[in-house]
């Protein structure tokens, strides 16, 4: 009796959700099978990454980051760099010095800053915006960057339980820019969050899930049981409440555990802490990627072409 | 030494002399004032505010350093006195347990005990036989109580040898002129007390009664008595503390019906399994400790002179047997008077809601049971203007859409000072209908009855100036977050068990809620905020206080009790603690009404 190989039929899609405008536009979503399931049908589109560019100079990073940005002074020009990276699909603007324990840069000086580089990217690649971690501050932040990036479609990370109502009203209505809904690895979470942003009058085609992360070896199952579980739940039980995109920040992450950040004296038996670094983010990308992330932000450039190549190998 | 003197606004309620160093709240329970203090003096509940020399402070955390005078607020003793019980004082419960009466007619009444009446012939020198081998020669008695031999000549002698004897099997226990069995039901529930004396025979009841549980000042919940009786001589203060609630308690009963104390020939008594144990004065830690293992689950028969009740010392006290270290014989009594156990056609789901909230889910076929820790909220505990069910407290709630105004009932139609559990449950209904609060308990609208005090916000019922405790009456997002959480956990609850038996909500026949709490609930908001599943309203049904049905029942009958037994050894127990699916489920459930909005369709 001749083998018929099962394909197991999913009842529903993944909302596709398009970021950026003209040449640099790129898709999210839209499939209908399992990560990388190619064999049991279309992916419609593969996993996209995008490179973080801190506002703040990269003065503790690694050597390659230094000495790939090297002759860009500005943001602008930082953002240029990262652009042109091998593998990168989109550039992921973060507001560091927003945060009001550091630098606090005023809201309108980060719409200055972000007016700068997106014309600096032209329609080359599409912008993310990602906040400094204060919820307040990133309100006010995205409010004044999204009115200043108006007509560029624009995705914001991330709208929380704190701040989504305002987030949601300006970026999300205001200014008809996409929103990530972020929750801390739990599919309720999860979906309670996007339940209250699209009660706000935002589509569910115009939102994107961070359902949160960890850096792998982090408490790393419950990151990739949450993301198989929304998945499950969006494709089999067509569960519209979680058919959005997922992206996953994973260079903040990563760079911040003690295998990127511990430097070679410290841990001569570790070995060069730029490869640890590397290895981190790529790991912890793949399983994410793995388990079911449209999306990834990386940090270092090695990362991202490590990252690209295997999603070209797999795809 | 130094004097304290405690007082309410008007009088003085003792004075005492106190070493310096000595806690206030340990003074004031030493001297017989209450203050209530539900976290039982961890300082996080804040209720036992006491003025001490015009400053305010909290009790549990006050020592004595000199000379003071200590003004207790009313509130602080409100919940002795002002405390509305399930205790068939209205006529809608006592509807509802005549009910419950009428069906546990079926049982064959009958218990081991029966009153005699002879006339013996009087002693001559003749016949000098002694009163003793008399009686028991006529009703061949095998022994006696001392109490009733110390009885017996004067009873004769008196009565002209024709005297009334109450017999249990072959051994006299009482014996006097025109003697009625009586028995006395007890509920002894973690924050109330309440009994009812009947007549055993038939059935009537003469008497009933309740009071504050006194345990309460050793804590609010079942964790923290259980703690304080591991202190040392800690089991007998608590012990002491609920006979000293039920001595006059029983008393009371016992005038008002008109009969002696010594004529209550047996007692059932119901209570969960922590409160069962503290009566008993057995060692009650266990229960709190892991793989949680109570002493006893199925009580053997023990008699009131053993267990300090003042009843005739030989009357068996009946105790409900406890399915689990949280599921007690307030359960297992509680699912005898709900007739659950009986339902051939189909299942109901038996809910008894308070501080531990207990659910009983099964038929004729099977009985399947859990306890969830739903926390004070629901009974008002641990709420920034929560109260329990007495005077001044919010007990239902309408808003306005249009204005945001308020409308509601306040107990003894007086200002408002707290909101108690069903008010709490209208009033969370009502600010998510009215688009208040968003999904999540956060208040998204702008009034002027929405205030923000250091970023926490609140949605004021009654300004300080209408109410009867001088500050805003006001839900707080806190408060909300606390509510939402203890919904959530019975709710949560429900599913996990049904789950675990492939069931589903609409295969639920009827829902059988009891409760004190239960008296006032809306089901209709219950449902709005997703505590209880969404299915016909027609399905719920209030039942009052089972357990003192039950305890009614096992008074009456003997195979009523045996068939409480019966129920719990028939009862699977499932420990919610340890089963994976729960918070999961909890976290899904935290939510107006929940995450997966597909299980409350009609909200």
């Amino acid at each position: 009796m001749p083998f018929n190989k099962p394909v197991p039929k999913a009842g529903a899609a993944i909302n596709e959700l398009e970021i950026g405008v003209g040449a640099g536009a790129v898709k999210l979503g839209g499939e209908s099978v399992l990560p990388f399931y190619a064999f049991d049908g279309e992916i419609k589109n593969s996993p996209k990454i995008g490179i973080e560019v801190s506002d703040l100079p990269f003065d503790d990073a690694p050597d390659g980051i230094k000495v790939f940005y090297a002759g860009a002074n500005t943001v602008a020009e930082r953002v240029a760099k990262a652009a042109a990276a091998e593998g990168v699909d989109f550039v992921c603007l973060r507001f560091e010095s927003a945060d009001p324990n550091g630098a606090d840069t005023s809201e309108d000086e980060c719409a200055k800053i972000a007016k700068e580089a997106a014309d600096a990217l032209g329609d080359s690649k599409a912008l993310v915006i990602v906040g400094s971690k204060n919820a307040d501050k990133d309100a006010k932040v995205f409010d004044k960057v999204a009115a200043a990036l108006e007509g560029k479609n624009v995705l914001f990370v991330s709208a929380k339980e704190e701040n989504y109502k305002t987030v949601a009203a300006s970026v999300g209505l205001a200014y008809n820019q996409k929103i990530a809904a972020e929750s801390a690895v739990d599919i309720n979470l999860a979906k309670q969050l996007n339940v209250l942003v699209n009660q706000m009058g935002v589509q569910n085609q115009n939102i994107v899930m961070n359902v949160g992360s960890a850096s792998a070896g982090y408490g790393f199952e419950y990151v990739v049981s949450t993301m198989d579980r929304i998945k499950s739940a969006a494709m089999n039980q067509n569960d519209t409440t979680l058919q959005m995109p997922i992206f996953t920040p994973v260079s903040t992450e990563t760079w911040g555990v003690k295998e990127s950040i511990s430097e070679e004296s410290e841990m001569p038996a570790w070995g060069s802490r730029e490869a640890r670094g590397i290895d981190m983010e790529v790991m912890t990308a793949v399983s994410v990627l793995a388990s079911g992330s449209n999306a990834v932000m990386l940090r270092h450039p090695a990362s991202v072409a490590a990252v690209s190549a295997l999603i070209k190998a797999l795809a | 030494m130094n004097k304290i003197i405690f007082k309410t606004a008007n009088s003085t309620l003792a004075v005492a002399e106190a070493g310096t160093g000595v806690n206030l709240l340990a003074l004031a329970r030493e001297h017989g004032v209450d203050i209530d203090a539900p976290c039982n003096g961890n300082g996080t509940c804040g209720k036992c505010k006491v003025r001490i020399d015009g400053r305010d402070a909290l009790a549990c955390q006050a020592t004595v350093t000199s000379d003071a005078t200590v003004e207790i607020p009313e509130s602080a003793s409100a919940f002795k006195t002002g405390i509305k019980t399930a205790d068939l004082s209205d006529g809608r419960e006592l509807a509802i347990f005549r009910n419950i009466q009428q069906q546990l007619a079926e049982f064959p009444a009958g218990t081991n005990l029966s009153v005699v009446s002879v006339q013996l012939s009087e002693p001559t020198l003749d016949d000098p036989a002694d009163d003793w081998t008399r009686l028991s020669a006529e009703l061949n008695l095998q022994s006696a109580s001392l109490f009733a031999l110390s009885k017996l000549p004067s009873a004769l002698r008196e009565n002209n040898w024709s005297i009334d004897c109450v017999i249990r099997g072959d051994r006299l226990i009482d014996v006097g002129a025109n003697l009625r069995l009586c028995g006395l039901a007890v509920d002894i529930g973690t924050t109330t007390v309440a009994a009812v004396l009947t007549d055993i025979q038939t059935g009537e009841v003469l008497a009933k009664a309740s009071a504050g549980n006194g345990q309460i000042r050793y804590g609010a919940d079942v964790i923290h008595r259980i703690v304080e009786a591991e202190k040392p001589d800690g089991t007998e203060k608590l012990r002491s503390a609920i006979l000293n609630t039920l001595t006059p308690l029983i008393e009371q009963a016992a005038n008002s019906a008109g009969i002696p104390q010594t004529s209550v020939y047996r007692a059932a008594i119901t209570g969960n399994t922590t409160m069962n144990h503290l009566l008993l004065g057995l060692p009650s830690a266990n229960i709190r400790l892991e793989p949680y293992v109570p002493a006893v689950m199925e009580f053997p028969v023990i008699t009131a002179s053993e267990a300090a009740l003042p009843l005739n010392p030989d009357a068996e006290v009946l105790i409900a047997p406890n399915a689990g270290s949280y599921v007690g014989g307030d359960i297992t009594a509680g699912t005898l008077a709900s007739l659950l156990w009986k339902r051939e056609d189909s299942y109901a789901l038996f809910v008894d809601l308070g501080t531990n909230g207990e659910l009983v889910f099964g038929s004729s076929e099977f009985l399947f049971s859990c306890a969830c820790s739903a926390g004070p909220a629901i009974e008002g505990g641990d709420m920034s203007c929560g109260t329990r069910a007495t005077d001044g407290a919010i007990e239902d709630c309408v808003i306005d859409p249009e204005t945001l105004e308020p409308r509601f009932t306040v107990i003894g139609n007086v200002k408002p000072s707290g909101i108690c559990g069903s008010g709490y449950i209208d009033l969370v209904a009502e600010l998510f209908r009215t688009g208040i609060i968003d999904a999540r308990g956060k208040l998204v609208k702008q009034s002027h009855r929405i205030k923000d005090t250091d970023g926490i916000k609140s949605y004021i019922l009654a300004f300080s100036d209408q109410s009867g405790s001088g500050r805003d009456v006001e839900i707080t997002e806190v408060d909300l977050d606390n509510f939402i959480r203890a919904k959530a956990a019975i709710f949560s609850a429900i599913r996990t068990m049904l789950a675990g038996l492939d069931f589903t909500v609409d295969m639920i026949g009827e829902v059988l809620i009891a409760g004190g709490i239960g008296s006032g609930i809306s089901f209709s908001n219950a449902v709005t905020i997703g505590m209880l599943p969404d299915i016909e309203l027609d399905k719920y049904r209030y039942l009052g206080n089972t357990s003192l049905a039950g305890a009614y029942a096992m008074l009456s009958s003997d195979a009523a009790a045996a068939q409480v037994t019966e129920i719990k050894r028939n009862m699977t127990y499932l420990d919610l603690s340890t089963h994976p699916g729960y918070m999961e489920e909890f976290v899904g459930a935290c939510f107006i009404p929940h995450t997966d909005a597909g299980l409350f369709p009609s909200v």
